[in-house]
């Protein structure tokens, strides 16, 4: 089943056409890598799914309906989650109540009502938390601040906030950005866990590697079109793209 | 000795009303990071307000504080509609931290706090408004050898109330976690399904009513009421938030109550006409030596 689907998004910044008539598909259960140099316009084709820029052309439907002109809160407890290149979570906060944020915008209990309490909503959204920080292993310092956290355990509890929404689709924008080579290892194999569990994951990597191993498929973006759409290996041996992205790296 | 004793305690008095301001107050900044200029016309309305419940029925003062409260929630949404939410076209983070965005909030929350002063003295005149007595919180109360009053007390225990209230909001309900995630990172709030236009209104309200409040205790103890009155309270609330650290309502509260201290003996050495410049000096001072308030850099956000 198709769950998400952009067809032939494009969003023009003045003269500027920074993504160009693109359309993919992503099935329930898949795990898709979209790679491209950088100004291909990755970032601006995430925005456009999570409604955060509104589209030129085009449309994008989720989950059978079109979810393009909607707000971008409206978008996320549809179903849609995502983490950030450069973090976005909440530093004052404590690593459980950044968490259940995320539940809570799901579940929605009354706007005043106590979320400590022995409510049934209030229980499921502590009930969640827990289970997200578990996944991401940092349940043990729930009650730190989350500006006391280092930078790689960041991540995961960016990831954590978007797995107590229980999402249908999981955005993770550049996850491995400045982490080692060990980290990111450990990271692959978290991302590839999560796939097991039944998660559908898009995912937007510079690290090559990284979407190689892990993505079953590829889609290809340069100066905002889309060149190529693919297996791995298939993928890699495009000439399209080895002009216009892998070449270049090589070079470099 | 008692002359001092009794000053302290004018003192703290005075401190605790512009606690009571700068409460709701630091509450808007420390969400939206930008100085809501008509926080001191709300406080004005809901003194209003009060005097009108209170001459029209005459009811006991806790009604009178309820009556307040729904018409400072009323005020604030309507606050955020006019005076702030157009200027929230663009959600992207460079214009929500931008300096046009920011400047231009200060610039329509100010013009709007000027139309509310107009309004209110077309409306009702320049003059004070006086309290009917019946009304009035200023029953003296001797405590050995300093008199204080019960509307001391009350301001006293409202503000309390008001503190835990506002914490007890902010740590344990849907609303308050959504309030702190804004205010923490609008637009990761925003990804996780936080609807942030609906979050900033609630801020407004509730920031509002506490203002509201404070208008009405603090027209009830003085026993006057007029359109101006909110200049000055809101200006020291101010300095009280600047002093706390822009966004620490804690901080804001103890430096609201040392303001009122400081104020009040230093009538002991300079004529009282003086002592509002104890509020400008120690915002200079605040500015000059300590640029992120006087408690450092262990600032904490709402």
């Amino acid at each position: 089943m198709t769950l998400l689907q952009v067809q032939g998004a494009t969003r023009r910044f003045g003269g500027l056409i920074a993504v160009d008539n693109v359309s993919m598909d992503v099935a329930a259960g898949e795990i898709v890598g979209v790679i491209g140099p950088n100004g291909a316009g990755k970032t601006t084709l995430f925005n456009l799914i999570s409604g955060f820029t509104p589209l030129s052309g085009g449309e994008i439907r989720f989950d059978g309906a079109r979810i393009d002109g909607e707000k971008t809160f409206a978008i996320a407890r549809k179903g849609v989650g995502r983490t950030f290149q450069n973090l976005r979570i909440f530093p004052n906060m404590s690593l459980f109540d950044n968490v259940s944020v995320g539940a809570i915008g799901m579940l929605g209990a009354g706007p005043l009502s106590s979320l400590r309490r022995d409510t049934k909503v209030a229980t499921e959204i502590a009930e969640r938390t827990w289970t997200a920080l578990e996944r991401v292993d940092l349940a043990r310092e729930a009650h730190t601040l989350a500006a006391n956290l280092s930078y790689g355990k960041r991540k995961y509890l960016e990831i954590a906030r978007a797995l107590a929404m229980a999402p249908k689709l999981l955005i993770l924008d550049e996850p491995a950005a400045g982490l080692n080579d060990s980290e990111t290892h450990t990271l692959a194999a978290f991302i590839r866990d999560l796939h097991a569990g039944g998660m559908t994951v898009l995912l937007v990597e510079h690290n090559m590697a990284l979407v190689m191993s892990i993505c079953r498929r590829v889609v290809v973006l340069a100066s905002g079109r889309k060149i190529a759409d693919g297996a791995p290996d298939a993928v890699r041996a495009d000439p399209l793209v080895l002009e216009s992205y892998l070449g270049v790296e090589e070079e470099a | 000795m008692d002359f001092y004793l009794q000053q302290l305690a004018i003192g703290l008095s005075v401190g605790m009303t512009y606690a009571l301001i700068a409460i709701g107050f630091t509450l808007i900044f420390g969400v939206l990071n930008v100085v809501n200029f008509a926080h001191g016309e709300v406080y004005t309305i809901g003194a209003f307000a009060g005097l009108l419940v209170v001459t029209t029925f005459a009811p006991p003062l806790l009604a009178v504080l309820l009556a307040v409260l729904a018409v400072g929630a009323f005020v604030g949404v309507g606050l955020e509609r006019l005076a702030f939410r157009p200027f929230r076209r663009f959600s992207d983070e460079a214009s929500l931290k931008s300096r046009a965005m920011r400047e231009s909030t200060l610039m329509s929350s100010l013009a709007l706090s000027i139309i509310a002063r107009e309004a209110l003295e077309i409306a009702f005149g320049s003059r004070f408004q006086s309290v009917p007595v019946a009304a009035m919180i200023n029953q003296p109360i001797a405590l050995g050898p300093v008199t204080i009053t019960n509307g001391d007390l009350i301001i006293l225990g409202v503000a309390a109330l008001m503190l835990i209230g506002l914490q007890y909001v902010l740590r344990h309900t849907q609303v308050g976690l959504s309030i702190r995630a804004v205010s923490n990172n609008p637009l990761g709030a925003k990804y996780v399904g936080v609807d942030v236009d609906r979050t900033i209104v609630w801020t407004f309200a509730v920031g509002s009513m506490l203002g509201a409040v404070a208008g009405v205790l603090v027209g009830f103890y003085y026993g006057a009421i007029f359109a101006n009155m909110g200049f000055t309270p809101g200006v020291k609330a101010f300095v009280a938030m600047v002093m706390g650290g822009l966004s620490s309502i804690p901080g804001a509260v103890v430096c609201a109550l040392l303001l009122g201290v400081c104020e009040s003996l230093s009538t002991a050495f300079v004529s009282s006409v003086w002592s509002d410049m104890v509020a400008y000096g120690f915002l200079i001072v605040t500015l000059i030596f300590f640029p992120r308030g006087i408690f450092g850099g262990a600032r904490e956000r709402v």
